[in-house]
């Protein structure tokens, strides 16, 4: 049986409008999000200037010389070469829930990735649970959104998630500073803000998509209850009820809200989704709201 | 407070076992679950103890309380709980209206059909509000008009529609129908309400079997009456244009009556004849008359009655037809006493010279000669020529005695002569589709061969050759007439009766598959054969016609007939009931019961159920927290 595509054409044609956004400059580079004035080697024409000795022959203008008999070169802009990583959560935690957050995260990252490819940027997925997996480096155009998207659908969930480990890989890993776009539910058994804060601390900036699905904020269940963490294998038994539930919901919020801090704090941004938001609802909504993608 | 629907064992025993479901359903649904989080941190955090680990307790043990309510309710309603006396109850009566052919008798002004309408009405206003009425219009058939109906309107309405039909009362299938619906489809079996004036047969008198729930109200009708009980019309066995007309009169009433009865054919009288009757006694009387023409022909007594229905019969006799036979013969003189002897045949006799090939109808009879063609007609061919004969000629043969006949075939029917001796005849050589009807010891010497046309050839001449003082010529000569034309010499009987059960009398025992019953409009009825009475059922007034091989019985079953005796059953309630005393009847509640069962379920939905998780949830699914543009 034929496999069911993560995005459909309709859904991509819709996205090819759309540009990511980040809103530092690096160090290092040329460019962020804004057009740079800077001539040099690139795809979009900028100006013509007279021909010196030592100019690329390439650049000469020779339906100019033909016309005028005089050597005009042509410049174009230096385009941003800023990286745009995408560490998407692949721990079992993404597996349970009413829809599967892991399914949902991937075509979150085929969105963005399709987004990036179109505006020639270079995109790098990332995956993640207890340390870095093998990632996927594409770039140069929207023909190489195939193999990303083969490459998201062989990606399997599996283990632990551990920031800490995550965040000494990758500043090891990527010493180049870039957007780092994190999808994740951010269900760590000890702390991951801090190991946020090091990501920013080093100069990433961070959009950080809080994936959850509705059970995780609201479990339906009452009574008495055997529950089994999806990550760890733990189980507690214990009595729930709608006081309880109450009680949930707000340390969930209060959990989501230091995610959101962290994010507001170094100059990224947030965006919590669950899971019965569409994918187009999501990147047309709340993601474009908080400007990651316009 | 009784229940309608259900005894009480039974509503004990579905109410346990839906209760026993309910709480089943209900300690699965709230025994421990067993699910799979992404995290236990915010579990951790609002934990409490877990109560008593091994045993279940119930949960919100009021759902279970609304739950096994609300089932009990809706059993409730379904038995059909009702408050008050049983006896209370509302009643099923079956209402039989007499609809047979006597209600249309006059007494004054009204007829009994009016008086038993109004005898109808009557009966309702006498019943209890709530009471239920089935109308039944009962003649030979037992038809109802409503079902048991509580609407009075739709009941009058019913009895107002109700007119008499055509033939004589089936009291005792109306009787059967109206146990058998009070039976099945009664809730509570009330009267069967018998109105009319109950005339039946006397065979049905002594048969029919009154129910305890019967009362009858009788409608008095005329006591004299005299009518036609059978009108029959046949032809005559001995003349070709003669009918024979019978006719049978009853005198249905008390008293003795001397009535004329005059018979007319095309409004010209044919015969006339009084009858003395005494009460109770049938007499008949038969007539002849003599007519080659159709038309009607009609009885009638000459009497002035409350019911004329069944003083006048009117009969519509066919034309005598006629087989034409043309004889080409050179000596048509020999031939000229046979056909005289056979009557429904008209013979014209011409030269062998004056042969016409174009005749289509009758008979052509060749004597001795071949025309250029075959006939296009029926033929017979009396020693045809060897090489034009259409059976072919084997050889001719002298001396020749005639050993069989072929007694099983309607041309050699009552042929038993044998030993007769020819000077000479030709020997036909006939294939399977021919018959040989006579046969001598070298061959067929007389063959025929069916299809259309048909054809028969004679070997020689039956009245030059030693048959000529035989009995079997003209018999012979006979058979081949009637095959060839059997529709002319078919037996003919119409007889004027009623509606109802038939008893068609044949002269001998038939094969049921050579019977035919048809209506006028040529649709068959079912029929049944015993020895040789066939016997039907028409339910409406027609003409049936019953064919047989060579006989044809017409039924013009316009006649209507009055039961010979009223009935009259003993140790049943008889006229009017007296109005019922209003009563509260008993109340039915069982729409309340199945609403507040509905709404107790619906509550338990709002309170308890999927549908409050699902509201609390998407309250809470509302963000608490400012979610802001971060840029």
């Amino acid at each position: 049986m034929k496999p069911t595509p993560l995005i459909d054409s309709v859904f991509l044609e819709k996205l090819e409008r759309l540009t990511i956004q980040w809103q530092k400059s690096f160090a290092g580079l040329v460019g962020g999000h804004n057009i740079s004035h800077f001539a040099g080697p690139g795809q979009e024409f900028l100006d013509h200037r007279q021909f010196h000795h030592g100019d690329d022959l390439r650049a000469v203008n020779w339906r100019a010389y033909l016309r005028l008999e005089k050597l005009f070169l042509k410049m174009f802009q230096v385009e941003p070469r800023t990286p745009v990583r995408i560490l998407l959560d692949c721990s079992n935690s993404m597996t349970t829930g009413g829809v599967c957050k892991f399914d949902y995260a991937r075509k979150l990252t085929a969105a963005l990735c399709y987004v990036g490819l179109v505006r020639l940027d270079t995109i790098g997925i990332q995956p993640f649970g207890n340390g870095l997996g093998d990632s996927f480096l594409c770039g140069g155009g929207r023909h190489r959104f195939i193999p990303a998207v083969n490459y998201l659908q062989d990606l399997k969930p599996s283990g632990k998630t551990n920031f800490f480990e995550v965040a000494r890989q990758f500043i090891t890993k990527y010493p180049q500073r870039g957007l780092l776009i994190i999808i994740s539910d951010f269900l760590d058994d000890t702390d991951c803000e801090r190991p946020l804060q090091y990501l920013a601390d080093f100069g990433h900036e961070l959009m950080l998509l809080h994936v959850w699905d509705p059970e995780d904020r609201d479990p339906p269940w009452e009574g008495q209850l055997d529950l089994t963490d999806a990550e760890t294998g733990a189980v507690i038994e214990i009595g729930f009820d709608s006081g309880s539930r109450a009680r949930y919901v707000q340390a969930f919020d209060e959990f989501a809200r230091s995610i959101q801090r962290i994010g507001l704090r170094n100059s990224g941004r947030y965006v919590g989704l669950p899971t019965n938001t569409t994918i187009e609802e999501a990147v047309f909504g709340p993601i474009a709201r908080s400007g990651g993608i316009q | 407070m009784f229940f309608l629907n259900l005894s009480l064992p039974e509503f004990l025993t579905i109410l346990g076992s839906i209760s026993g479901v309910v709480v089943a359903l209900y300690l699965l649904d709230r025994m421990r679950k067993k699910r799979t989080v992404s995290t236990l941190r915010f579990f951790e955090m609002v934990q409490r103890p877990p109560v008593l680990k091994h045993r279940r307790k119930l949960q919100q043990p009021w759902s279970l309380v609304l739950q096994l309510l609300s089932m009990l309710l809706l059993l409730l309603a379904i038995a059909q709980l009702r408050f008050g006396s049983p006896e209370r109850s509302s009643r099923d009566h079956v209402l039989i209206l007499d609809t047979s052919a006597w209600m249309d008798a006059r007494t004054g002004q009204t007829r009994l059909i009016d008086q038993a309408r109004a005898a109808a009405r009557n009966y309702l206003k006498a019943l209890s509000p709530g009471d239920r009425v089935m109308v039944l219009r009962a003649d030979v058939l037992a038809t109802p008009v409503t079902v048991f109906e509580s609407d009075r309107f739709k009941i009058e309405q019913a009895i107002d529609q109700t007119q008499p039909g055509a033939g004589p009362l089936n009291v005792q299938q109306a009787l059967d129908f109206a146990r058998q619906a009070q039976k099945l489809h009664s809730e509570r079996a009330g009267e069967i309400a018998l109105i009319g004036a109950a005339r039946v047969s006397s065979e049905e008198a002594s048969l029919a079997s009154a129910p305890a729930n019967l009362r009858v109200i009788s409608i008095n009708g005329p006591n004299e009456h005299v009518g036609l009980r059978k009108v029959s019309v046949r032809r005559s066995v001995a003349e070709p244009d003669g009918w024979e007309v019978f006719v049978a009169v009853e005198n249905y009433g008390t008293l003795p009556h001397s009535i004329p009865l005059a018979v007319q054919f095309g409004g010209a009288p044919v015969a006339s004849r009084r009858f003395d009757l005494k009460p109770g006694v049938e007499e008949s009387a038969a007539f002849r008359f003599k007519t080659r023409a159709a038309g009607w022909l009609e009885a009638r007594l000459l009497t002035k009655d409350a019911f004329p229905q069944d003083t006048r019969a009117v009969l519509e006799l066919p034309a005598q037809q006629l087989v034409q036979i043309v004889v080409y013969s050179d000596e048509p003189e020999l031939l000229r006493p046979i056909f005289n002897a056979i009557p429904g045949v008209q013979a014209t006799y011409k030269p062998v010279t004056a042969y016409d090939p174009n005749i289509q109808n009758g008979i052509v009879l060749l004597d001795r000669f071949a025309p250029p063609g075959p006939p296009q007609t029926d033929a017979i061919w009396i020693e045809p020529p060897g090489n034009k004969s259409p059976i072919p000629v084997a050889t001719t043969a002298s001396k020749v005695k005639i050993k069989r006949w072929r007694v099983d075939s309607v041309l050699g029917a009552g042929l038993r002569a044998s030993d007769l001796e020819m000077p000479s005849a030709e020997v036909f050589r006939t294939s399977p589709n021919e018959v040989a009807v006579a046969e001598a010891d070298a061959g067929a010497v007389v063959a025929a061969r069916s299809g259309n046309p048909k054809t028969i050839v004679l070997g020689f001449h039956p009245v030059r050759a030693g048959m000529k003082y035989e009995l079997t010529t003209p018999l012979l000569m006979a058979n081949i007439v009637r095959w060839m034309a059997p529709d002319v010499f078919r037996s003919w009987q119409l007889t004027a009766g009623t509606v109802g059960t038939v008893d068609a009398q044949l002269e001998s025992e038939a094969d049921p598959s050579t019977v035919r019953v048809q209506t006028e409009d040529g649709k068959v009825l079912p029929f049944t054969v015993e020895g040789k009475t066939v016997r039907f059922f028409a339910g409406a007034p027609g003409i049936v016609r019953v064919l047989t091989g060579d006989r044809e019985l017409v039924y013009s079953l316009t006649l209507p007939q009055p039961g010979d005796v009223v009935w009259k059953p003993t140790g049943v309630r008889q006229g009017m009931p007296s109005r019922a005393p209003y009563e509260p009847s008993a109340k039915d509640i069982w729409q309340w019961l199945a609403v507040l069962g509905a709404a107790g379920l619906i509550a338990d939905w709002i309170l308890f159920g999927r549908m409050r998780r699902g509201w609390v949830a998407a309250t809470q699914m509302i963000p608490k927290m400012p979610w802001r543009k971060a840029s």
